[in-house]
């Protein structure tokens, strides 16, 4: 089981914290994947995929922001379509594709948690919800110095929260 | 075992058929119907962007034709689990299961069977529009209902 990336977004549909571990034309974890604001542009991706021929001419991969955007929209969207058909109070679990799956926890505040993973990997729902209540509260919301929202991810990506992120995901896996 | 519903899709992201085979979801407006239709298909399009792995993938098929990357194949909920089968032409085949349905592949399977026989054989129907085909909606029907009363 592997975790790729996880992202955390605030009511008003900002991406407040972003992560990204597993990409593999960089050593996984360790790297210091550094956090949301930065645009951490993968574009040095770029040319195995060109090589390839004009067959598979797809666009360049898209930044890490943009990455973030699509999921939110994804996952918008799909939370409305399952409250449509399964009644208010149903939740939208997760979803798999052939090659990665994408896990979903909201909080009663309306702050999204989202982790994607390989196909393999049960259900995240329980370690999304310890990371809210053991390491989101704890250090985000707990912490005197940082403020009651987060503009541009401003007071999520401290050094406490991030750490124990990183430890708590690699005990997961 | 519960089959609650049974959506399809055409390769534009239109709806051509809706069908309900047991109570369990709520019921929709046609145009709600339409609408999620046309929203699942956009979401299906950007799941195939979002592959966390797209760079590693490419490079490791290049002597043969890469798969392209597959969009939404299940959706769990705590209500119930949907699951697309995608064709090669780009129709989608949507089933609303209950959350531990065994074996829907071979359900959707045999779904889309029925869908080529009695739908894409019969000379009167015209391609991409919606499906009204008695005998398909016959067969499906005596297919579903003794998995439903399992």
């Amino acid at each position: 089981m592997v975790v790729y990336s996880f992202y955390i977004f605030d009511r008003h549909t900002e991406c407040i914290y972003s992560r990204i571990w597993a990409r593999r034309d960089r050593p996984a974890s360790g790297s210091g994947a550094s956090t949301r604001p930065v645009s951490d542009s993968s574009s040095s991706s770029n040319p195995p995929i060109t090589d390839l021929g004009p067959a598979r001419a797809r666009p360049a991969r898209l930044s890490a922001q943009d990455d973030a955007k699509l999921i939110f929209g994804t996952i918008f969207s799909l939370r409305n379509m399952v409250r449509k058909l399964g009644g208010p109070e149903d939740s939208f679990i997760s979803y798999r594709t052939g090659q990665y799956k994408l896990h979903y926890y909201e909080t009663p505040t309306n702050i999204k948690f989202v982790m994607l993973t390989d196909t393999q990997t049960l259900n995240m729902r329980n370690v999304l919800h310890q990371i809210y209540v053991n390491l989101y509260v704890e250090f985000v919301v707990k912490n005197p110095l940082s403020p009651v929202e987060h503009p541009g991810g401003e007071g999520v990506a401290n050094e406490l929260f991030e750490l124990a992120l990183d430890q708590f995901v690699k005990g997961v896996l | 075992m519960v089959v609650y519903a049974l959506i399809i899709i055409n390769k534009a992201g239109g709806l051509i058929y809706q069908r309900d085979f047991a109570e369990g979801l709520n019921k929709l407006s046609i145009n709600d119907y339409l609408v999620l239709a046309g929203t699942f298909h956009g979401v299906h399009a950007i799941s195939t962007r979002l592959n966390p792995l797209h760079s590693s993938t490419a490079r490791s098929s290049t002597d043969s034709r890469p798969e392209p990357p597959s969009g939404i194949e299940v959706l769990e909920t705590e209500n119930f689990r949907l699951q697309c089968f995608s064709t090669l032409t780009g129709t989608k085949f949507l089933l609303f299961t209950e959350p531990d349905q065994p074996n829907v592949d071979a359900i959707i399977r045999r779904i889309y069977e029925l869908y080529a026989d009695y739908v894409m054989k019969n000379p009167f129907y015209q391609i991409e529009m919606p499906i009204r085909c008695e005998v398909f909606d016959r067969r499906l029907g005596q297919y579903l209902r003794p998995l439903n009363s399992r």
